[in-house]
């Protein structure tokens, strides 16, 4: 046993005291964090100021969007955007991207262009001269038959790929052409938006006890639990192949061998490096946990926290636990792997199948998330292999009953106990053969071999 | 002879992979106190044979006793084992490797640091202490392979071609080392090309080849029972004495002496004695003994 956990020490300190280590383990929160908060940054960094030509032969439309567009009136419509932007986890990147440009009040500058006595074409060609000389950024041709369906509005931009002006000038110029046709056939606008205003729909879904969710900070959480644990257990499945095939290809294996058992060797190695990918796990729910903390103390953002699903210590445990199933799964694999391997980059080749399943279970999850009650989602968390991703993603969307979690704990265990001593057998041959690599035969005679 | 002084006993030990026999039928005793001197070509069997002294394989058939035991994982920490093929971990500090080996062999804390200071020292690596193997040359990679072995001051030294790699300057060094090991009474195995020094360093042999036993023993053992009539002649006159092919096997001419085999039986005597009748003058009469080199060359050819 002293040999046991001097091969567990090792290989800990092997990993967590690497730069590595620590930057990766920093590294994660805030990336997650950029991933979240930079787009929405980025667009909220303000462009030069548009300077536009309006030209309305009518002379209706160009007051009215110009007040649309005025910075008041933008300040308001952002403070709207905001408002639903947390809750609108549903949106696509793309939409998240805009609101984030929404929020973003764009400046225009409107240059006064006389265009009496011009022909349209005379009018555009000038205009188009002035956007080449930079004169203006753009012009917009409203047509005089505005009200008409298919009246065609014109606008020209030198800064075509400046979709934020574009998308607010697109806004404020309906919004001017609705007020006007309303205008015109004599409605109260006021009452109009008032009628047509947006229901609140707050959408939670209800578990088996009748508690309510809310259904989108849910969806959000299980997929992060699920993707944190694909992500560790395919870096730290890689960790340990490195480790089995450095010491395969620097012959170290043949000392460590004249020490101490194959089996116990190994184990060692899956039980440090394990102990090293909870480390880091760990922190990171700590350093979650504290920031939520830190988040809900500061008043004015504490809002956004009633939304997220409530996670109870014991969530945290099984989380951990299930990492620690499929860790231990998928490293003996890996372990196995290395040690048939001569080189890393031969390993990466076989390393294929093994992550195709972790994919898959991941995967497996999305599922989960949308139905945790299926048939699928039961044999899924069941099922070993899948079971470490599924399991914690569905305990988080809707916790099964206790049978279930311990079922998958058992058939998870069971398929340790065997793929462990599968690999135990393939690593004590599979690391004194040098030269090359073995063939599935040879590794098959291996595990039958006494 | 008693079993105590017995360090290893190798009896009737037989080891197959498929349907190659890498070891067949070997027995073999190691003295303790003594340096054993493990030879035979690639391939022969040797790093097979000694794979399952150390304990990393078992052998099919037949029994390996360490120290008058059968072998168990126990007795690893009482065996240091320098394999032929070997290496340091990368990117790890020496000091950090060797804690790490000293461990596996049931050193650790203060005491395994004092040792490791201690050989780090002898081997005048000391201030490579907390740099990386990247950083070192392979000389130094060597000797820290060295020290690895040896920190948790083994009973039995196994060491397969511990001197491959090194510049003669280190080679001597090392033998050095070694011969502080014969003092302490620590028994030593030790396997390699280098005829010549295994000769120097040996007082037992066994040669191996093609998975058997080919001639065992002490070296003066050996060398006697491999002595072949030769002689070193260097004569002038008697050419007609050494033309009588009735006792001559052979005679190779060299620079400016012959070497004249004669047949099994035959008194070199006889053929002095002739050549002093027939009146040559004879400068040089020698019988040669046959080096190691002779007998291994001898051995795996013939």
């Amino acid at each position: 046993m002293k040999k046991f956990f001097a091969v567990v020490k090792h290989e800990y300190k092997k990993i967590v005291l690497r730069w590595a280590f620590l930057l990766g383990t920093l590294l994660f929160p805030v990336l997650g964090l950029c991933f979240a908060f930079v787009p929405a940054l980025i667009f909220s960094i303000k462009g030069e100021p548009t300077r536009i030509v309006i030209v309305d032969p009518s002379n209706k439309i160009a007051p009215r969007l110009r007040s649309n567009l005025s910075t008041e009136a933008v300040a308001e419509k952002n403070s709207e955007t905001v408002k639903t932007l947390p809750v609108n986890l549903h949106s696509s990147q793309t939409d998240r991207i805009k609101d984030g440009a929404r929020s973003a009040a764009e400046e225009f500058i409107f240059v006064d262009y006389s265009a009496a006595g011009k022909t349209p074409d005379q009018i555009r060609k000038e205009l188009t001269e002035k956007a080449v000389a930079k004169e203006i950024d753009a012009y917009l041709l409203i047509p005089v038959n505005f009200e008409a369906p298919d009246a065609k509005f014109e606008f020209l931009s030198r800064k075509a790929g400046d979709f934020v002006a574009g998308d607010q000038l697109k806004d404020a110029l309906n919004q001017a052409v609705r007020s006007q046709r309303l205008a015109d056939a004599n409605i109260d606008e006021k009452a109009v938006r008032n009628l047509m205003k947006d229901v609140d729909l707050d959408s939670k879904s209800i578990d088996e006890k009748g508690r309510e969710k809310d259904s989108g900070a849910l969806l959000a959480a299980s997929f992060v639990v699920g993707l944190m644990i694909y992500l560790t257990l395919t870096i730290y499945g890689q960790i340990i192949l490195g480790a089995v095939v450095e010491e395969k290809e620097t012959r170290i294996a043949e000392i460590l061998f004249s020490s101490a058992r194959p089996f116990e060797l190994m184990l060692g190695k899956l039980v440090g490096v394990g102990l090293a990918g909870l480390t880091q796990l760990g922190i990171w729910v700590v350093s979650l946990s504290v920031i939520v903390a830190f988040v809900a103390v500061q008043a004015d953002l504490s809002p956004l926290l009633v939304g997220l699903p409530h996670i109870t210590p014991l969530m945290v445990l099984y989380f951990l636990l299930f990492f620690l199933l499929g860790y231990f799964l998928y490293a003996s694999i890996f372990a196995l792997i290395g040690s048939m391997v001569t080189t890393v980059q031969e390993g990466g080749q076989f390393a294929f199948p093994p992550i195709m399943i972790l994919l898959t279970g991941f995967y497996l999850s999305f599922a989960v998330i949308r139905d945790p009650n299926s048939t699928l989602s039961f044999w899924a968390s069941i099922a070993p292999f899948f079971a470490p991703i599924t399991m914690p993603v569905r305990i988080l969307a809707e916790t099964p009953p206790f049978w279930q979690i311990a079922l998958s704990i058992g058939t998870n265990v069971l398929a340790i106990a065997f793929v462990v001593w599968l690999a135990s057998r393939v690593y004590r041959v599979g690391m004194l053969m040098y030269g090359k690599r073995a063939t599935i035969p040879e590794v098959l005679k291996w595990i039958r071999q006494a | 002879m008693s079993t105590n002084d017995v360090t290893l006993r190798v009896e009737n030990v037989t080891k197959r992979f498929g349907e190659f026999t890498a070891v067949d039928d070997l027995s073999f005793d190691v003295r303790a106190g003594r340096v054993f001197g493990f030879l035979g070509p690639n391939g022969a069997g040797k790093t097979t044979t000694i794979r399952m002294i150390v304990g990393i394989t078992a052998p099919d058939e037949g029994s390996i006793e360490l120290f008058g035991q059968r072998m168990s994982a126990r007795m690893q920490d009482r065996v240091g084992y320098l394999p032929e093929e070997r290496g340091l971990y990368k990117k790890m500090k020496v000091v950090d490797q060797l804690r790490y080996f000293a461990a596996l062999k049931d050193i650790a804390g203060a005491e395994a640091d004092r040792r490791i200071d201690k050989w780090l020292e002898r081997m005048g690596l000391a201030e490579w202490k907390t740099k990386k193997t990247t950083d070192l040359s392979k000389g130094m990679q060597q000797k820290i392979q060295f020290i690895s072995t040896v920190l948790h001051d083994p009973d039995l030294l196994i060491l397969d071609e511990p001197f491959s790699g090194l510049d003669p300057v280190n080679v001597e060094f090392m033998i050095d080392v070694l011969a502080e090991f014969k003092t302490k009474e620590k028994t030593v195995i030790f396997s390699t090309h280098l005829m010549e020094t295994a000769e120097r360093l040996c007082h037992d042999i066994l040669l191996i080849n093609r998975s058997k036993k080919v001639i065992g023993g002490s070296l003066r053992e050996v060398k006697s029972s491999y002595r072949k009539n030769l002689i070193s002649l260097r004569a002038v006159g008697g050419e007609e004495v050494l033309d009588d092919n009735n006792y001559i096997e052979k005679i190779t001419e060299h620079a400016d002496e012959k070497q004249i085999l004669l047949g099994d039986g035959v008194d070199p005597q006889v053929l002095l004695r002739s050549l002093i009748d027939a009146g040559a003058s004879v400068s040089k009469f020698e019988q040669i003994e046959p080096s190691l080199n002779d007998i291994f060359i001898d051995a795996v050819e013939g």
